[in-house]
């Protein structure tokens, strides 16, 4: 199970965390850590999309800011709440697509292609949301009553990703086209000699995580209730960073959206933790990157541990 | 018997080189077919198209009576024509189950199904006599291993033809009896099997018919019964080759390399020996045996627990490559695409790589003295070549592995280790290159010799070394050694003291 050190990692924070200041116990701050984490959760879900493939989507904290951004706007001139999700998916599916293309169809460097779509689509957001800021009026009402409200004491912004990363994993577990997506991320060429339509399944996996991320808009805004030209700035390395700690391999080929999700609750809980424990706010940076290496270290433990070996007849 | 496949009159060019001119073979149900041929006779192009890989300029093939669609892999899957490479390109991150079945994974209700697929990929395991744990992960098995789950896959397309490009190149002798096993038993279920190999005896041992290939036609298919294996090499080369393996005597002189009681924990175990001037010393030994890390650790590639290793007296220091090679040790590794050879440079940089700092004037290389100097080298070692610019990448396997001598040779060591120096080479280049080696000898150079070809290490060596799982089980002369000893020695039927 490459979810199991992860797991752990986010008990023994919360639990080591909790003994040191019993206030981390309280609902209020889990509730923080799951509230918190909702945003960087699902686009972490949407980016496993594309790292199992040995892809990388760094358009996505453009795309997230930006349809956050044009959901409240087009809803302050009365579009309805369905509209304006369709425009938000829309929008993400359509970078996502462009991304795709150049990278499938194409053959260019998904660091490259997205770097680009990052730098155009904040571009246009720049040029669209020129000087204007989505204020709490402007935020559709569903929207601003799922940041606001709990089911028991989980936030409803933190169920949506919840359900989203069980629907996700499933797919990502049980449907063909799916497995795909980790074929070709273990071993492209091959993935390309027994038959597997591998630009297609590139092409769609872009405009999944571009969907997805588009849609995680909405999440944003809900939690925000304000949304400028700065939104989602950044944000792009965090997704991947929870990515990588939660054990899905920057080298393709294994990892799942439970453990992208694990993987942004740890350092969400981090965050809060080196509040909690009145530790300088300059080491959660610190600590990120060192869970990042730890993360990789592991994964490249595991990987060669299994020595070439023969499993049956003739062995040393 | 009835005829599964027929090619008739197949032709193929590159760019204007004619890699088929006039292919014919028939394949019979149930048949244990040897495609054979030197390097560069039209195999893999014939099998590539085969595997859907290129299409054929003219000529047919029909499989069943029908035309056999070409140029897709998925539709020659799809037909049941299945080819088995030499080194199979797995997925490492999915378990053995999804392997076999990736893209077709068994569905219930329009979702993968993972019980099915395990059981069913248990169960064509079992068909083949294997027993593996279809849950675990496909990385680091080992090239069998990996070449039994692509023969699984095969069955569960299917396949009623399957191709098997050179499978043993790389397996342990008790790896190959196991392939060798599924290979009936797939003949015994009615498959036609194609099998590649340059080493005869397991044609012989294996192979019902074959279809011999020169310049990419067929020379002719005979029964292998019908055929000797002189007469069999003189219709791949269109010579006779008289002898495989010329040993030039040579005038044995001082101890030159000694190796005392060297150990590394759970690789190789008290491994002593000495070569002396002009010596060849072979060691041989199944795949897995500890002969290339015994090698590996002199030359300083790997470290070592305990021993030490001597040249003229005087000590090789542990895990310096580079020490070894100014005492004068060399070492030609097992791979030459991945260890020996930077493949997209050209053959002078690669020959020079070894004596840069000999090129140097004034902190840059001298290109005129590199190409020099390959060029040197390239005329003793009779390499052919249209350029000493172009990259080796170009070359025949058995050109490619001179430049790799030619590497090491040009820091003129006193001992030169070679690892399996003709794997993959034709028969042709195969005897130069023992030619070589012998003469080198003769002029006073101390070889080293592993390799996993019994005829080769018999052929070539004064005095062999044994090796069974980390430990030397025998020293024999040349006269002592013969290929039931060794092998007995090799698993064990013998024991040594």
């Amino acid at each position: 199970m490459r979810e199991l050190p992860v797991f752990l990692g986010v008990v023994i924070v919360y639990v080591g965390t909790g003994l040191l200041n019993p206030i981390f116990f309280t609902p209020a701050v889990l509730n923080d850590i799951l509230f918190g984490v909702a945003i960087v959760a699902m686009l972490a879900v949407a980016q496993t999309f594309v790292i199992v493939m040995r892809h990388i989507d760094l358009s996505v904290g453009s795309v997230v800011g930006f349809t956050s951004f044009l959901i409240g706007d087009l809803s302050s001139k009365g579009f309805s709440l369905i509209a304006v999700l369709a425009v938000a998916l829309g929008v993400g599916a359509l970078v996502g697509a462009t991304n795709g293309f150049l990278v499938a169809y194409l053959g260019l460097p998904s660091l490259v292609v997205t770097l680009a779509t990052l730098y155009i689509v904040r571009g246009i957001f720049n040029e669209v949301g020129k000087g204007q800021t989505i204020v709490e009026s402007m935020v559709p009402r569903e929207l601003n009553w799922l940041g606001l409200n709990h089911l028991y004491i989980f936030s409803y912004l933190f169920v949506i990703v919840i359900v989203l990363m069980v629907a996700a994993g499933l797919v990502m577990r049980r449907a063909r086209a799916a497995r795909d997506l980790y074929a070709i991320g273990s071993n492209p060429q091959a993935a390309k000699l027994v038959g597997i339509p591998v630009a297609r399944r590139i092409f769609l996996a872009f405009v999944a995580t571009g969907a997805l991320s588009g849609l995680a808009g909405a999440v944003m805004l809900a939690r925000f209730n304000s949304a400028s030209t700065q939104s989602g700035l950044g944000l792009e390395l965090l997704v991947i960073a929870a990515c990588v700690v939660g054990g899905v391999s920057i080298a393709g080929g294994t990892g799942s959206v439970y453990g992208a999700v694990l993987g942004a609750v740890l350092l969400q809980e981090i965050l809060l933790a080196i509040g909690a424990l009145g530790i300088p706010q300059f080491w959660q940076l610190a600590v990120n990157g060192t869970l990042i290496i730890c993360a990789i270290g592991l994964d490249r433990y595991l990987s060669t541990r299994t020595k070439a070996s023969t499993i049956m007849g003739y062995s040393k | 018997m009835k005829s599964i496949l027929e090619i008739r009159a197949a032709t193929k060019s590159f760019g204007g080189v004619k890699a088929l001119n006039g292919v014919n073979l028939t394949l019979y149900q149930g048949e244990i077919h040897a495609l054979l041929g030197e390097n560069g006779a039209g195999k893999s192009t014939l099998l590539k198209s085969l595997a859907g890989v290129h299409s054929l300029d003219s000529g047919s093939i029909t499989l069943f009576g029908k035309p056999f669609v070409q140029g897709s892999t998925r539709a020659s899957q799809d037909q049941g024509v299945a080819v088995i490479y030499q080194e199979p390109s797995l997925f490492p991150d999915l378990s053995l189950a999804e392997n076999v079945f990736v893209g077709r994974q068994p569905q219930s209700g329009g979702v993968v199904d993972w019980s099915r697929m395990n059981s069913e990929a248990e169960d064509l395991f079992a068909s083949l006599g294997v027993t593996f744990q279809v849950s675990r992960t496909a990385r680091g098995l080992s090239i069998a291993d990996q070449q039994i789950v692509e023969i699984a896959k095969a069955l569960s397309l299917k396949a009623q033809v399957i191709v098997m490009d050179e499978p043993t190149a790389a397996l342990s002798s008790k790896e190959v009896d196991r392939l060798f096993n599924v290979a009936r038993t797939l003949k015994s279920q009615g498959c036609a099997v194609v099998f590649v190999s340059h080493r005869l005896e397991e044609v012989f041992a294996l192979c019902q018919r074959t279809t011999v290939m020169r310049d990419g036609a067929t020379v002719g298919t005979a029964p292998i019964s019908d055929l000797s294996q002189a007469e069999i090499i003189r219709m791949m080369v269109g010579r006779e080759v008289s002898e495989l393996f010329p040993k030039l005597p040579a005038e044995i002189g001082d101890v030159v390399l000694e190796v005392k009681n060297l150990s590394s924990s759970g690789q190789f175990e008290g491994v002593s020996f000495d070569v002396r001037k002009g010596e060849i010393f072979g060691i041989a030994g199944l795949v897995g045996s500890g002969r290339s890390e015994v090698v590996r650790a002199i030359f300083g590639i790997d470290r070592y627990d305990r021993g030490e290793v001597l040249l003229g007296g005087s000590r090789v220091p542990h895990s310096s490559p580079s020490k070894a090679m100014k005492l004068g040790l060399a070492l030609v590794p097992e791979d030459r695409r991945l260890q020996g050879l930077l493949m997209p440079s050209p053959i002078s940089s690669n020959t020079a790589l070894t004596v840069l700092e000999n090129l140097v004037r004034r902190f840059v290389i001298r290109k005129k003295d590199e190409s020099a100097l390959a060029k040197t080298w390239a005329e003793k070692l009779q390499l052919k070549y249209a350029d000493i610019e172009s990259s080796v990448e170009r070359l025949s396997g058995g050109n490619q592995q001179k430049v790799v001598l030619a590497k090491w040779l040009a820091t003129q060591p006193k001992v030169l280790i070679v690892d399996e120096p003709t794997r993959g080479i034709d028969v042709g280049t195969k005897s130069e290159v023992h030619r070589l080696l012998s003469q080198m000898a003769q002029d006073g150079l101390s070889v080293v010799i592993v390799s996993s070809e019994l005829p080769e290490v018999l052929g070539m060596s004064d005095r062999i070394l044994v090796m069974r799982e980390g430990r030397q089980v025998a020293l024999l002369d040349r006269h002592q050694a013969d290929p039931e000893v060794v092998i007995g020695y090799a698993t064990g039927a013998l024991v040594g003291k």
